[in-house]
C-alpha cells in the first residue's frame, strides 16, 4: 500500500497485518473494551441495543467546498464522511437500524447562501445532523443559525477560535471535531523554533481574512516567546482564493527575512509555491507553513522543495503515526485508499471521526436511556467524549464543545514510494495539545481581557511573562 | 406621446389595482399554505424585490446602469449591524430609521459624483465607489468584524416598538411568521410609492431623459438634478432592503457589499424584465429561488445560473414579465382576429 506504483493497494504483508488488527479488535471486544473507536468492528464487539429502534434513515446535511481552490480540502472531507457512513451502514446503520443518508451542498456559494442552505436542510429536508464546513469564515455564521434551529451539528473544520470564544459562547447543539485554530500558528512556531532557532527576521504571507490573521498573531506570539529577538520584517496579505502571488513574493524577497510563515491553503498554497519556485524563494529563506499538507496529499507535486515545515492544520497526516504504531490509522488509510484511490488528509480524518464520535455517543446514550436517544441525550454523551481516531486520541471538551488532539508537524521530503512529498519521519514532532491551547474555562475575549482569542491571552500571560 | 409612456406599462390606476389586489391577497395567505422554510425564502424574495425595484428606477426609467447597488444595500445592512454592536439597539423601527438616514447621506454624496456621467462611465464609477465601501468593510476588521461579519440575532430584536419579540422555543418559526408580514407591508408600501413615482410628472421626466437627453434638456428638464433625485430614491430603496435583510440573514459580512452582489441585483432585474414595472420584483423572487435550489442540487450551480442567463438573453430579451406580456398581447390580438397577416 505504501508503494503507489503498486496498482493493488493491498499487499500481502498489509493484508496479514490487517487480519492482525481485526483479530486484535476481536480479542479486545471479548473483554468489552473495543466498542468505541473510529473504524468498523466485528459484530461481536457491538454493544447490545436497548429497546426498539425504528429503521428510518438518519439524515445528514454536509456543506463543503465542492468547487474552487478550496475543493482540495472539501473533497477529502466529503470522502471521509461518506466512508464512515458506508462503514456504519454496512453494520446496519446507527444502533444497527438507522442508515445514514447524506445530502451535500457547495460551500463556495458564499456565507449567506450557506445560511439559507442550512435552513433548507433543517426545515425542508428535516436533517437529523449537520456536518462538514471548511472555512473559518462560515462556521461563525452557521453556528448561531444551527443553535437557533436546534440542529445537532458537528463541524469538521472551520476551526476559528472566534466560533466558541464569541459567536456561540455557550454552545448546546454545535460541536467541532478538528483542532482549534490558534493551535495552528503555535504548532508551526514550535516546529520552526526547534528547526531554526536562530531565524530572527520573520516575514509572513497569509490569506487576508480571519484565518490568516489568527495564524499570524499566534505564530508571532509563540515564536517571539521562544526565539528572543525575533521580529516581523514583512507582511503580505493576498486575498483568499487569489491566483497571482507575484507582487507578494517580490515584497517578501525584498525584505530579506530568515524565515517565512505561510498560512495559505488549498489551491492558494499550490499556486503560491509554484510561483515562489520561479523566484527561488525557498533557497533564500526557511519556510514554515500551517497547511502545506492540508489538502489531498497528491495536490502537492514532487517539485515542492524539501525541508519545508509542512503543517496539517495542527491535526493529521496519513503517515503519522506510522510504522504500524497506531493500527487504527494503518487500517483507515488502507480502507480509504481502497474506496477512493487516494490518500486521506486531515479533513478526511476529521469528517470520518465526526461520524464515529456521533455513533459512540448514540450507543452510549442508548445504553443509558434505551430506544432512540433524543438530541439532549446524545449531546450529554458527546460532551466529554473521547475516542481513538486515525489521528490519535480525540477529546470533546464539555466547556466549549471543541475537539482536541495532540498536534503534529514535519518537514517535507521526497521519497520513492510516493508521487508527492511526504513528511520526513525523522523530522515529525508531536506536541501535547495541553501545551499549546488555553485550558478549560480560560477567560474569553471580553471577560477581563480584549485579546482576539482566549489562546492569545493565555499565551501572553503564561508564555511570555513566565518564561522558565 | 409614446416616448413619454413607459414601454409596455401603460396601465390605468383601475386596471393596476385590479391586477395587484389578487396578488396582494395571494401573498397574504401564502404563509398559511407553505412551511416556514418557503415563507423564509419568499421573505428574502420580497426584500430583494424592494432592492431591484429601486435599482430599476435608474435602469428602466432613467436609463442608467448602476453596477454598485450592493453599496447601498450594504449600507442599510451595516447600519443596523453597527446599531446592534455599538449601541445595543434592539428595535427594527430604529434600524430602519438609522439605515435610511445613513444611506441617504452616502447615496447623495455618491450620486453627486456619478450622475454627471452616463453609460459605461456611470457604471464604472458606481462600481468603483461600491468597492471603496467593500474595502472598508473588509479591511477595517476591528470595527466591522471583517469576514467574520457582525451578527444581528432576531432573538435580541423586537418589531413594532417592542410589541413583538422572539424568545423561547420555536422562536425561529414564530420569527419567520411575523417577519414575513412585516416585510410584506413595507414591500407593499414601496411598490405603491414607486408606482406613484414612475407615473408622476417626475417619473415621466426621467423617462424623457432616458429616451432623449438632449430633447429633455430643451424641454426645460434639469437633467442632472432629476438624475440625482432618481439616484437617491433608488439607493434608499436598496438601503431599506439591506436593513430588512440583516435580521433575516442573521449576519452581515463584506460579501453583501462586494461587486458580485451588485451583479445579482442586475441579474434579478434583467431576469424579470427591466422594461416593465413588476419585472424586477418577479425577477428578484425567481432569482432567489433559482439560486437557492441551484446551490442545493448541484455543485455546478454557477454554471446552472450562467446557462439560465444566456438562455434568457437569447430567448426572452424582455425578461419573464416582458415575455409574458408579449405572449398575452399576441394571444389577445389573435382573439380579436387581427393577428393573422
Amino acid at each position: 500500500m505504501r508503494d503507489q506504483k503498486d496498482k493493488s493497494p493491498v499487499s500481502r504483508r498489509d493484508f496479514l497485518s490487517t487480519v492482525g488488527v481485526a483479530a486484535g479488535a476481536g480479542i479486545a471486544a471479548a473483554s468489552g473494551t473495543a466498542a468505541y473507536f473510529a473504524g468498523p468492528r466485528p459484530a461481536s464487539a457491538a454493544p447490545k441495543v436497548k429497546g426498539n429502534i425504528k429503521d428510518t434513515p438518519y439524515k445528514t446535511g454536509h456543506i463543503t467546498f465542492l468547487t474552487g481552490p478550496a475543493n482540495l480540502l472539501g473533497e477529502p472531507g466529503r470522502k471521509g464522511h461518506l466512508l464512515a457512513a458506508e462503514e456504519i451502514n454496512a453494520e446496519g446503520g446507527l444502533l444497527g437500524k438507522r442508515k445514514i443518508e447524506t445530502i451535500v451542498a457547495d460551500e463556495s456559494a458564499g456565507t449567506d447562501a450557506n445560511v439559507k442552505e442550512l435552513r433548507r436542510m433543517k426545515l425542508s429536508e428535516k436533517i437529523d445532523l449537520f456536518t462538514g464546513v471548511i472555512s473559518s469564515g462560515n462556521t461563525p455564521a452557521l453556528g448561531p443559525v444551527a443553535e437557533e434551529l436546534g440542529v445537532l451539528t458537528l463541524f469538521n473544520d472551520g476551526c476559528t477560535d472566534f466560533l466558541f470564544d464569541k459567536a456561540v459562547p455557550n454552545p448546546k447543539y454545535v460541536f467541532r471535531v478538528t483542532n482549534i485554530q490558534s493551535a495552528d500558528g503555535i504548532t508551526s512556531a514550535i516546529g520552526a523554533a526547534r528547526a531554526w532557532p536562530h531565524a530572527k527576521k520573520v516575514a509572513s504571507i497569509q490569506p487576508d481574512y480571519s484565518y490568516g490573521r489568527n495564524v499570524h498573531e499566534h505564530f508571532m506570539l509563540a515564536y517571539k516567546a521562544m526565539v528572543p529577538g525575533a521580529e516581523s520584517v514583512a507582511e503580505a496579505w493576498p486575498k483568499l482564493f487569489s491566483t497571482d502571488f507575484t507582487p507578494h513574493i517580490t515584497k517578501l524577497l525584498s525584505a530579506g527575512p530568515d524565515l517565512l510563515i505561510c498560512g495559505l491553503w488549498g489551491g492558494d498554497y499550490v499556486a503560491f509555491y509554484k510561483q515562489a519556485l520561479r523566484y527561488g524563494l525557498f533557497d533564500k529563506m526557511k519556510v514554515a507553513t500551517t497547511l502545506a499538507f492540508g489538502g489531498q496529499p497528491h495536490a502537492i507535486g514532487k517539485d515542492h522543495p524539501e525541508g519545508v515545515l509542512a503543517g496539517v492544520h495542527a491535526n493529521y497526516f496519513f503517515l503519522h503515526p506510522g510504522n504500524k504504531r497506531w493500527p487504527i490509522n494503518d487500517s483507515f488509510v488502507q480502507r480509504y485508499y481502497k474506496r477512493w484511490n487516494e490518500y486521506p488528509s486531515f479533513e478526511s480524518d476529521g469528517a470520518y471521526t465526526a461520524l464515529y464520535l456521533l455513533k459512540s455517543a448514540i450507543e452510549r446514550a442508548n445504553h443509558l436511556v434505551g430506544g432512540w436517544p433524543d438530541d439532549e441525550a446524545i449531546i450529554s454523551q458527546l460532551e466529554g467524549l473521547g475516542i481513538d481516531s486515525p489521528a490519535g486520541y480525540v477529546y470533546i471538551r464539555p466547556d466549549n464543545h471543541q475537539g482536541y488532539k495532540d498536534s503534529a508537524i514535519g518537514m517535507t521530503k521526497n521519497v520513492p514510494d510516493y508521487q508527492f512529498p511526504v513528511w520526513d519521519p525523522k523530522s515529525v514532532i508531536t506536541i501535547s495539545i495541553r501545551d499549546i491551547t488555553a485550558p478549560p474555562n480560560w477567560p474569553k475575549p471580553g471577560q477581563g481581557h480584549e485579546e482576539s482569542t482566549a489562546a492569545a491571552n493565555w499565551l501572553k500571560t503564561t508564555w511570555i511573562n513566565n518564561k522558565a | 406621446m409614446s416616448l413619454l409612456r413607459p414601454t409596455g406599462d401603460g396601465l390605468s390606476v383601475k386596471r393596476s389595482l385590479a391586477l395587484a389586489a389578487p396578488l396582494a391577497v395571494l401573498l397574504a395567505v401564502i404563509p398559511q399554505l407553505v412551511d416556514a422554510y418557503m415563507t423564509q425564502l419568499l421573505t428574502y424574495g420580497l426584500i430583494f424585490g424592494i432592492a431591484a425595484l429601486g435599482f430599476n428606477l435608474l435602469l428602466g426609467y432613467t436609463g442608467l446602469l448602476s453596477f454598485g447597488h450592493s453599496a447601498y444595500f450594504g449600507l442599510g445592512a451595516y447600519t443596523a449591524a453597527f446599531m446592534v454592536k455599538y449601541l445595543g439597539v434592539g428595535s427594527m423601527e430604529l434600524y430602519i430609521l438609522g439605515g435610511i438616514a445613513v444611506t441617504a447621506v452616502v447615496t447623495a454624496a455618491f450620486g453627486y459624483v456619478c450622475v454627471g456621467y452616463t453609460r459605461i462611465f456611470f457604471g464604472i464609477l458606481t462600481l468603483a465607489l461600491s468597492q471603496v465601501l467593500w474595502t472598508l468593510a473588509y479591511k477595517f476588521f476591528w470595527v466591522t468584524g471583517g469576514t467574520d461579519g457582525i451578527r444581528v440575532a432576531y432573538g435580541k430584536m423586537t418589531l413594532l416598538a417592542g410589541l413583538v419579540d422572539f424568545t423561547g422555543p420555536g422562536s425561529y418559526q414564530r420569527f419567520i411568521g411575523a417577519y414575513y408580514y412585516y416585510t410584506l407591508v413595507l414591500f407593499a408600501l414601496c411598490v405603491v410609492l414607486m408606482w406613484v413615482i414612475v407615473h408622476s410628472p417626475f417619473g415621466k421626466a426621467l423617462q424623457a431623459i432616458r429616451d432623449n437627453e438632449t430633447r429633455a434638456r430643451f424641454l426645460g428638464i434639469g437633467v442632472r438634478k432629476y438624475r440625482l433625485i432618481a439616484f437617491l430614491i433608488s439607493g434608499l430603496f436598496a438601503g431599506l432592503a439591506g436593513t430588512l435583510w440583516v435580521p433575516l440573514n442573521g449576519l452581515v459580512t463584506p460579501d453583501i457589499v462586494y461587486w458580485p452582489f451588485s451583479g445579482e441585483i442586475v441579474f434579478m432585474t434583467v431576469l424579470g424584465g427591466f422594461r416593465t414595472f413588476s419585472g424586477p420584483i418577479i425577477g428578484a423572487i425567481v432569482f432567489n429561488f433559482l439560486k437557492t435550489y441551484a446551490v442545493a442540487s448541484t455543485a455546478y450551480w454557477q454554471a446552472a445560473l450562467g446557462i439560465v442567463l444566456v438562455i434568457l438573453v437569447m430567448a426572452l430579451p424582455a425578461g419573464i414579465v416582458g415575455g409574458l406580456k408579449q405572449v398575452a398581447g399576441a394571444w389577445r390580438a389573435r382573439g380579436r382576429g387581427d393577428g393573422a397577416p
